[in-house]
C-alpha cells in the first residue's frame, strides 16, 4: 500500500516553511542560503488558507491512481510504496493534472538556472509535470513543519498498530459483553 | 517627515503574509501586530529594526500564486536589485541603487568600512560553507568594486574599547551612573530610549564603532589622504538593518558632514558584488588599507554575544593594574545563554559584568537596575541572539536548521580570526596608538569627546 503525507488543519499555522523545506530538498545543487537562489522556489506541496482552513496539500499517492491512468506516454509509475513522475517522460500535457482529484500536481520548468548568471541558459527550460515523490521515504517537510502538523503515513503500519490497540481495548469489553448474556 | 520614512524601514508585505504569527515569536519587543491568519504589520513605533522578523519569515511569493503586486513593483518597494530569489512577506528598504550611483562615479574618494560580522557571512552568498572566514576576499571584492579606501569597523572597535574602557574605569573610580551600559548595538540603544528613558544615563556616551569610523573618515582619514571631508563618501557594510538608521541619526553629523552616508547590509553587498560579475570565490587575498584598516583580535570579536565585554576586558584589565592580563582568552564570556555573568579579579577591585544577548532577556535585568537591586560595574547588550553574526542582515537560510548552523560556524571563524591576529588587545594596534599621538590627543579627551561620544535622548 502506498505511502502519503497528510496535514493536519489543526497545527498548521500557515507559515510555508514546509513548501520552502520542499522545494530545498528537490534542487539539483545544494543551496543553503536566500541570495544562492537564482530561480523561484518550486515546492510539490501547496499551502491552502481559506476562511475555514490553513493546510498543505499533496499528492495522496493513490492505489488506483488516475494520473498515472491518465498518462499518455506512460510516464507516471507506481515504485515500490509511491507513485512517481518520469520527468524525462513527461510531456507536459497536463492530463494528469486534469485527472488529480486533490490538484497536487503543478507544471515546472524542468531546468534550473544556474547560480550567478541568470541569463546564461543553454538551453529552453522544459516544463513538466510535478508532484510530491515522498523524498525516499523521509520527506523534508515533515522534518521541516516548526508545529510538527506533518505526518508520513505508512498505512500498512498504521493499520497494524491500529488494529492491535482495537484488538487491546475490545478484548475486556468483548469479556463483559459475554460474561452478560 | 525623514524620521517617518527612518521608522519604518522594516515591513510586512501584505500580501506575501500568511500570519503564521512566527516573526511575533522573535520579535523582541512585540512590535508585530496583528490577527494570527491575518497579514501582520509592523508598529513603527515600537520597532528597534533588528530584522530578526526578516531572517524567520517563509511567507515566500509562490510560483503557483497569483498575486495582484507584480515582482518588478515588489523588488521596487524594497530598492532591490533585479534578482531571481525568492522574495519573502517581512523585509527592509535596502540602499543598493544610492550606493551603485556614487560607485560609478569615478572620481569619488569613497571609503567603505566592513563590519566584523559581514567577514564570516558574505562567502556563504557565493555558495562557501556556512560561516567561511574571507576577509582578504571580501577587502578584494571592495577594492574591485571602486571604493577608494578600505578601511574597517574592527578599527573602531579597537578605538570603541579604548573610550569604552576609559569610561567605565572613569565612572568606577570618579563615581558615575553604574552599571555602565554598552553602546554598539543601535537596536539596543533606540529600544533604551524607547522603553527605559530613565535609564538613559547608563549607556556609555561612546558612539557605535561604525559611526566612530565614519567621523574618523571624515577627519583624520581624510587628512591622511589630504582630501576635503565633503568629498569623502563614507559606506558601511552591517550584518544589520537598524545601522541604517543610526547612520541616518542627527546627531551623527560630528565631522560636520553626516559621518556615514551609507549603509549596506551584507546581502546587499553580495548584490553588488554578483551584478559587477565579479568571481568572488575566484578573488585573491588582499589587505586592508592603513591606517584606519588595521585591527586587533579584539576588534573582530565585536561580532559575536561577549566580544565587546572580552575585548573591554582585555584592556580594561590593563587599565586598571598596570599588568597585562594572563589569559586574553576570558571564556566565561562567551557562551550560549542569554544573561552570563562575568567577574573579573584585579587586585584592588572585583569587576563585576554581564552580558546579554537576545533583547528579551534584558528586560528582567534592567527591572533589577531600576529596583537599585544590582551590583556589578558593566553591560554588554546586543540585540540579536547570537550577536551580529545573527543579524538582520546578514544572509538569510532558506532553512530554519541552517540557522543555528550558521551562527555556530560564523562565531567559531570570528573567534578563530581573533587568535590569527598579531596584537590581541586593542591599545596595543599600532595604528591606535598612533592616531592617539597625531590627532585625538587621549581617550576622553576634548576631541575623542566631540568626535566619537554622543547623547541620547528619550523617545516619549
Amino acid at each position: 500500500m502506498n505511502s502519503f503525507v497528510l496535514g493536519d488543519p489543526k497545527k498548521c499555522i500557515g507559515c510555508r516553511v514546509c513548501e520552502v523545506a520542499c522545494a530545498v530538498a528537490h534542487l539539483d545543487t545544494e543551496i543553503k542560503t536566500v541570495g544562492n537562489m537564482n530561480f523561484s522556489l518550486n515546492p510539490r506541496l501547496y499551502l491552502v488558507k481559506s476562511h475555514e482552513i490553513t493546510m498543505p496539500v499533496q499528492c495522496r499517492h493513490c492505489e488506483d491512481a488516475p494520473c498515472l491512468k491518465s498518462c499518455p506516454v506512460s510516464a507516471i509509475k507506481k515504485q515500490s510504496n509511491r507513485i512517481v513522475i518520469d520527468e524525462t517522460g513527461c510531456i507536459g500535457c497536463k492530463s494528469c493534472m486534469i485527472a488529480c482529484p486533490f490538484g497536487a500536481i503543478e507544471l515546472i520548468f524542468s531546468h534550473q538556472e544556474s547560480v550567478g548568471d541568470g541569463d546564461l541558459l543553454q538551453n529552453e527550460p522544459e516544463v513538466i509535470a510535478s508532484k510530491c515523490d515522498l523524498c525516499g521515504g523521509e520527506p523534508a517537510c515533515v522534518k521541516a513543519c516548526p508545529r510538527e502538523a506533518l505526518q508520513y503515513v505508512d498505512m500498512v503500519k498504521e493499520r497494524t498498530q491500529r488494529r492491535i490497540a482495537a484488538a487491546n481495548k475490545m478484548g475486556g469489553f468483548h469479556n463483559e459483553f459475554m460474561v452478560r448474556e | 517627515m525623514v524620521a517617518k520614512k527612518l521608522q519604518e524601514n522594516i515591513k510586512i508585505d501584505a500580501e506575501l503574509c500568511t500570519g503564521c504569527g512566527r516573526c511575533s515569536e522573535v520579535c523582541p519587543v512585540n512590535a508585530i501586530e496583528g490577527q494570527q491568519g491575518k497579514a501582520q504589520s509592523v508598529n513603527a513605533a515600537k520597532c528597534v529594526m533588528c530584522g530578526q522578523c526578516v531572517q524567520i519569515c517563509s511567507g515566500y511569493d509562490s510560483p503557483f500564486e497569483q498575486y495582484a503586486t507584480s515582482r518588478s513593483q515588489r523588488l521596487q518597494e524594497r530598492n532591490m536589485p533585479i534578482v531571481n530569489e525568492p522574495l519573502f512577506a517581512a523585509y527592509y528598504h535596502g540602499d543598493f541603487f544610492k550606493v551603485k550611483k556614487r560607485l560609478a562615479d569615478k572620481k569619488q574618494f569613497s571609503m567603505v568600512q566592513c563590519a566584523p560580522a559581514v567577514r564570516v557571512s558574505l562567502a556563504e552568498e557565493f555558495g562557501m560553507p556556512l560561516g567561511s572566514l574571507v576577509p582578504g576576499k571580501m577587502v578584494a571584492a571592495l577594492k574591485r568594486l571602486g571604493f577608494t579606501r578600505v578601511y574597517d569597523t574592527n578599527f573602531a572597535a579597537d578605538l570603541t574599547i579604548m573610550e569604552e574602557g576609559s569610561e567605565l574605569v572613569k565612572r568606577i573610580t570618579e563615581g558615575g551612573p553604574l552599571p555602565m551600559f554598552t553602546s554598539c548595538c543601535p537596536a539596543w540603544v533606540k529600544f533604551v530610549e524607547n522603553e527605559y528613558p530613565e535609564l538613559i544615563d547608563h549607556l556609555s556616551s561612546c558612539k557605535s564603532p561604525q559611526q566612530m569610523a565614519g567621523s574618523m573618515f571624515k577627519t583624520y582619514g581624510a587628512a591622511v589622504d589630504g582630501v576635503d571631508a565633503q568629498e569623502v563618501y563614507s559606506v558601511a557594510i552591517m550584518p544589520c538593518t537598524c545601522k541604517k538608521f543610526e547612520a541616518d541619526r542627527p546627531e551623527m553629523k560630528s565631522s560636520g558632514f553626516q559621518d556615514v552616508d551609507a549603509v549596506l547590509t551584507t546581502r546587499e553587498l553580495a548584490y553588488l558584488i554578483k551584478e559587477a560579475s565579479i568571481d568572488f570565490n575566484a578573488l585573491p587575498e588582499e589587505s586592508f588599507d592603513k591606517p584606519l584598516g588595521m585591527y586587533s583580535g579584539a576588534g573582530t570579536i565585536f561580532g559575536v554575544t561577549g566580544g565587546v565585554m572580552e575585548a573591554a576586558i582585555r584592556t580594561a584589565y590593563e587599565l586598571i593594574t598596570k599588568e597585562a592580563i594572563e589569559n586574553v582568552n576570558i571564556t566565561s564570556a562567551r557562551g550560549e545563554q542569554g544573561v552570563r555573568k562575568v567577574v573579573l579579579d584585579t587586585g584592588s577591585l572585583k569587576l563585576k559584568t554581564v552580558v546579554v544577548s537576545g533583547l528579551k532577556n534584558v528586560v528582567p535585568v534592567l527591572e533589577e537596575i531600576k529596583r537599585g537591586k544590582t551590583d556589578f560595574h558593566f553591560m554588554e547588550v546586543m540585540t540579536c541572539p547570537a550577536g551580529c553574526i545573527s543579524g538582520g542582515g546578514q544572509p538569510k537560510m532558506l532553512l530554519p536548521v541552517d540557522g543555528k548552523r550558521a551562527y555556530e560556524n560564523r562565531k567559531a571563524s570570528t573567534y578563530q580570526h581573533d587568535e590569527e591576529q598579531r596584537y590581541r588587545k586593542s591599545h596595543e594596534n599600532p595604528e591606535i596608538q598612533e592616531i592617539y599621538q597625531k590627532f585625538l590627543g587621549e581617550p576622553l579627551g576634548h576631541r575623542s569627546h566631540k568626535l566619537l561620544h554622543t547623547h541620547y535622548k528619550p523617545s516619549r
